[in-house]
């Protein structure tokens, strides 16, 4: 393969051409698009969070708004759902490498990342469920 | 395969440092608000459902234990959120020397303490 002339050489990991380098060498397979889904979803997590604890904050301590309005209103509805699913895939790349370090056991390893992305499955669907339920049935 | 697993350094080879323990401390929190996001969606479920579920789910939120979770999921998320933007000013390059790495350490301890702080301080006194 030919060497790219771009002096981001120096810092690989960003360069497309260099994933491919790594690839043939046969050690990363799809640890890159993980890694970068995980930052996207951190950028993406900062203003969505603190938009929800916010809201939270407010919904505690107010009198007259119930948690159902809020929902039911629709940017309340949306955030809170990109909210849901940028944290919930956030936390299974986050809690599937964990286990990559600590279950040394393949089949283990297997089964635990089977579960963690089914139960990250069904939680975020039956929380999208919800705040849909909510913002149709205004 | 007898080769060294990771994490096969922290308890044998390395003396304690904040650096490495503000580094296990972002996973904890992490794991911790992975498995908060069950009771969220829970939340959620009750707010949709209305009537007795979402009574007896705010009957358990406003309970002690309630309220403890909830303190305790306020921290981790202040300290896995100010510890990630850490994280992520890393991954764009800049704050590599061990001198800054340790300052923006305590800024996180730091900041996560005011934030908690001042959540829990509105809390009470609205």
């Amino acid at each position: 393969m030919a060497k790219p002339a771009s002096p981001s050489n120096a810092t690989a990991l960003r360069d497309e051409t260099v994933l491919r380098r790594v690839r043939q060498l046969g050690s990363a397979r799809d640890g890159l698009g993980e890694w970068r889904l995980q930052r996207l979803t951190a950028i993406a997590l900062i203003p969505l969070s603190l938009y929800f604890v916010a809201s939270i904050l407010l919904l505690a301590v107010s009198d007259r708004m119930t948690a159902a309005a809020w929902l039911s209103a629709p940017v309340p509805a949306l955030l809170v759902i990109l909210f849901v699913l940028a944290g919930i895939t956030h936390a299974v790349i986050g809690v599937r490498s964990v286990l990559l370090d600590y279950v040394h056991t393949r089949s283990l390893l297997v089964a635990a990342g089977l579960i963690v992305r089914a139960a990250a499955v069904v939680l975020a669907a039956a929380s999208v469920l919800a705040v849909l339920k909510l913002f149709l049935g205004r | 395969m007898e080769r060294p697993l990771s994490p096969f350094m922290f308890p044998t080879w390395y003396r304690f440092q904040v650096t490495s323990a503000l580094s296990i401390l972002h996973r904890l929190t992490g794991i911790g608000l992975a498995v908060g996001s069950i009771l969220l969606c829970w939340w959620l479920i009750a707010v949709a459902a209305g009537g007795e579920l979402f009574a007896q789910t705010h009957a358990f939120i406003a309970s002690p234990i309630g309220m403890l979770l909830l303190f305790f999921w306020s921290v981790a998320f202040f300290y896995h959120l100010c510890n990630g933007i850490r994280h992520l000013a890393w991954d764009a390059g800049s704050g590599f020397q061990i001198r800054s790495a340790y300052r923006s350490g305590y800024v996180v301890l730091a900041a996560t303490v005011l934030l908690s702080a001042l959540t829990w301080l509105f809390v009470v006194l609205a």
